[in-house]
């Protein structure tokens, strides 16, 4: 019996093991599936950051819900709890001790989530949907960012109802990405905005877009010193930007690859090429992980610039994908993202959460 | 030792009669002298991988080998050091040899006793067989150096030239020794089909094994040969680039202090320029780290990009991206919520999978009426389909509760959260009552660990709670 909503078949036994027919292409990869996954396309996953004991993952869908889970060492995950904006959940964030939750929504505000209590609040408001949100934990600050289509990113003291500060952008946000000091944003247009978060936050850089197609994920790195230095930047078309923001050589240090297209060797017909729907890091080896419209994903080694693997093809695209906080797990989620447009979209076909073991998987490659 | 030595005598070159000391010497000589193309320079192996390739790349055929001397021009001849060489020709080299020494002998020998004829004779003979039995043995033994590396060599270069792009992943743990010399990466951004221009370019890698590959691609019996060279050609290289692996991240201040935020270059300016005004405004932790960056780089700047071009993106430019170009690059401003810009997403070799609209994905589809949420942005607070009322309650925020947090409450546990959030809510008493009522009231505000939701009342999952 599901836990979880109301109208959703699917109410599995909880154990969270894959039970469907060899032939389904569901889960090629057979990896383990989450219980209750929400009724309509995933659009983030969050894992929990490693202040919290245990791994507990949250997702945002298109059905207008947040689901939290917590995913057991033995593999299996237990529904926890679920809350509900009056839109889409686009995106979702942890606070750093692990007790809050915050969610952003089409709804056009925020919400925070305390854990302990299950209760929400409503802590920003925008113009226009929120498709971003972030926590920073500064030395002298703790705020909320929040992106949003209204071309603005609003900075929130969760404690008052006005923003800490208003920053403009160019262009309506697409996608960002926070790792103290450093933020990136990436707009419409194929906007790129850096920001530094020091004292407080203000714009540092605006960045030629080393792509040429709409942007749609980022995500940042860091280096040895666990210092963010740099940035993945996906597109719609089938590209990953790697950019450092000070590197010795840039010609040579920056670089883009190809990734999430179909017919690699055969030039006959014309070749697919799919969005890159997410972008992740993993937090101890520094290896990468992206997901596409294609329904695949891959794992990178930016610095050996190779390939480590690329999964089976699912039956949907994967939408959102995330590392746990110690790097043993991959979760991504498959879900229709609209790359097809509304005629392929199907309410009734299942969505999925599946996690995988990552630790073996995303070992970088030997230096050379 | 048991072996029949087949030369027996030191290297020679069959092309002009040289002698060398040993083979390897012989064979830079020969791919230098004899197998480098006259137009683009190029090293071949052997006569006829020359041949082939000015057939190929240059569309020239050649008459003869260059620079050898008459009668040894045939260029359809394989001969790669001393293997090759005709029978014939080897008799003719020994009896040649053999006449020097004896003329040799037997000067010395002239102005000897000529008692001593008998012996001497005997004894000089004898003298040539060690000696040659010692050389061969010498110019055997770079060949049975092993030869791992290449020995993958022939597959991999084949799948950096056609591009494809999922074929890496088994190749690099295979050839530890070989990326430093493949020539994809360093070039710089955009390299393609110039696995062979960029050879010329490129200080550090071995000029001998990049332009190994192409022939044995189109001719096997060269492979043997070719296998056998790179263990001696690419030793040396090895090592000097596998010292100098750079750093990319030396870790320099991401952010300069917020001081002196505008002041930094623009991430377009040279490397060293950079190098400098970083090093000079810096605190002293970084000065040091960048002095010793600027070491490093200027080290290895040119090899620094020795991981292999493994990324697919390498090997072709982006032809489907250019031919993609999508309409927006050319309006920055353009807005969009009238009449969407449109990608180009068809061409002739590529298929971008994405609606036209220049809109993301999400923006596309938040616009159908399905997505539309429930309550309007403006200050109203009005209830949307109240199927809510049979589930679990939402409840009135304020007034009655002794709040512990001021501000909107939203413990939704239906699939309709109603409480109208257009209202920044941190006024109490600025919501309007709810119309239906509340069927429970959880005790929220003595906030008990209440994970479980569902439309019935609430139910402590088993074991779940925060």
């Amino acid at each position: 019996m599901s836990l979880f909503g109301t109208n959703t078949g699917f109410g599995s036994a909880g154990t969270g093991v894959f039970g469907t027919t060899t032939t389904d292409s569901h889960n090629p990869m057979k990896d383990v599936e989450v219980t209750s996954p929400p009724d309509d396309s995933i659009s983030c996953l969050a894992f929990s950051p490693p202040t919290m004991p245990g791994n507990f993952l949250v997702g945002g869908s298109w059905a207008n819900d947040v689901r939290c889970w917590e995913v057991q060492d033995n593999g299996q995950t237990v529904p926890k709890a679920q809350q509900m904006h009056t839109g889409p959940v686009l995106d979702v964030c942890w606070s750093d001790d692990g007790s809050k939750v915050f969610t952003a929504s089409c709804d056009k505000t925020a919400k925070m989530w305390d854990l302990n209590s299950n209760q929400t609040i409503q802590i920003a408001q925008h113009e226009g949907p929120i498709k971003t949100i972030h926590w920073i934990k500064a030395p002298n600050y703790s705020c909320i960012m929040t992106g949003s289509w209204d071309k603005t990113l609003k900075f929130w003291d969760t404690r008052s109802p006005n923003p800490m500060m208003s920053l403009q952008m160019p262009e309506r946000c697409y996608c960002a990405d926070v790792v103290y000091p450093m933020a990136v944003v990436a707009t419409a247009e194929r906007g790129l905005i850096v920001y530094q978060l020091e004292n407080q936050p203000s714009e540092f850089r605006r960045i030629d877009s080393p792509l040429k197609h709409q942007h749609r994920c980022v995500a940042i790195f860091k280096d040895k010193q666990s210092k963010p230095t740099g940035f993945a930047l996906g597109s719609i078309e089938g590209r990953v930007a790697i950019h450092y923001i000070n590197p010795p050589n840039p010609a040579k240090d920056n670089f883009t690859f190809k990734c999430h297209r179909s017919n690699g060797t055969n030039t006959a017909t014309p070749q697919d090429i799919y969005a890159v729907n997410a972008i992740s890091f993993h937090p101890v080896h520094g290896t990468l992980a992206t997901v596409g419209s294609d329904g695949r994903f891959s794992f990178w080694d930016k610095d050996a610039r190779t390939k480590l693997k690329t999964s089976e093809q699912l039956d949907q695209p994967i939408t959102a994908c995330c590392f746990n906080n110690n790097g043993n797990i991959f979760a991504y989620a498959s879900s229709y993202d609209w790359s097809k447009g509304h005629e392929y979209y199907n309410p009734q076909k299942k969505n999925y959460i599946f996690l995988r073991n990552a630790a073996e998987e995303l070992k970088p490659r030997n230096k050379k | 030792m048991g072996r029949k030595k087949k030369k027996q005598m030191k290297p020679w070159c069959w092309y002009c009669n040289r002698d060398f000391d040993d083979e390897k010497i012989l064979i830079q000589h020969q791919k230098a002298k004899h197998f480098k193309c006259h137009i683009c320079h190029k090293k071949l192996y052997t006569g006829p991988g020359l041949a082939i390739h000015c057939m190929q790349v240059h569309k020239e055929t050649i008459d003869g080998v260059p620079n050898a001397i008459p009668g040894r021009t045939d260029i359809e001849l394989e001969i790669y050091g001393m293997e090759g060489i005709p029978e014939k020709d080897m008799e003719e080299r020994r009896r040649v040899l053999e006449q020097k020494t004896q003329e040799n002998q037997k000067k010395r020998q002239n102005q000897d006793d000529s008692d001593e004829d008998d012996e001497d004779e005997e004894a000089g003979p004898s003298f040539q067989q060690p000696a040659s039995t010692v050389q061969p043995q010498a110019a055997y033994a770079p060949m049975t150096q092993p030869g791992m590396a290449p020995v993958p060599a022939p597959g991999m270069p084949h799948g950096s030239y056609s591009g494809m792009p999922p074929m890496m992943p088994g190749v690099p743990p295979m050839m530890p020794g070989m990326p430093p010399v493949m020539p994809g990466m360093p070039p710089g951004m955009m390299p393609m089909s110039g696995m062979m221009p960029p050879t010329h370019g490129m200080p550090p890698m071995m000029p001998g094994m990049p332009p190994g590959i192409p022939p044995p691609m189109g001719h096997h019996p060269g492979i043997p040969h070719m296998a056998q060279a790179p263990p001696t050609t690419t030793r040396p290289a090895m090592p000097a680039t596998t010292v100098s692996t750079p750093q990319p991240s030396v870790s320099k201040p991401l952010f300069p202090s917020a001081g002196q935020m505008g002041t930094r270059a623009p991430s377009t300016s040279s490397a060293s320029s950079s190098l400098d005004t970083l090093s000079a405004s810096s605190k002293p932790l970084s000065q040091v780290q960048q002095a010793g960056s600027g070491v490093a780089v200027s080290a290895s700047a040119t090899p620094s990009a020795a991981p292999k071009p493994t990324f697919p993106a390498y090997t072709q430019s982006s032809t489907a991206a250019a031919a993609n170009t999508s309409s927006t690059v050319a309006k920055p401003g353009t807005p969009v919520t009238s009449k969407p810009a449109t990608l180009t997403t068809t061409s002739a070799t590529s298929k971008l999978i994405h609606p036209d609209e220049d809109i993301s994905l999400e923006e596309l589809r938040a616009q159908l009426p399905r997505y539309q949420c429930k309550i309007p942005s403006a200050g109203q607070a009005h209830i949307s389909s109240p199927p809510v009322a049979a589930m679990g309650g939402v409840l009135p925020p304020q007034q009655g509760i002794p709040a512990q947090q001021p501000g909107v409450r939203h413990p939704m546990q239906g699939p309709y959260g109603a409480p109208p959030q257009a209202v920044p809510g941190y006024v109490p008493g600025g919501m309007p009552p709810y119309g239906q009522a509340p069927p429970m009231v959880p005790p929220y505000q003595a906030a008990p660990p209440r994970p479980a939701i569902g439309m019935r009342p609430p139910v402590m999952s088993p074991g779940g709670r925060y």
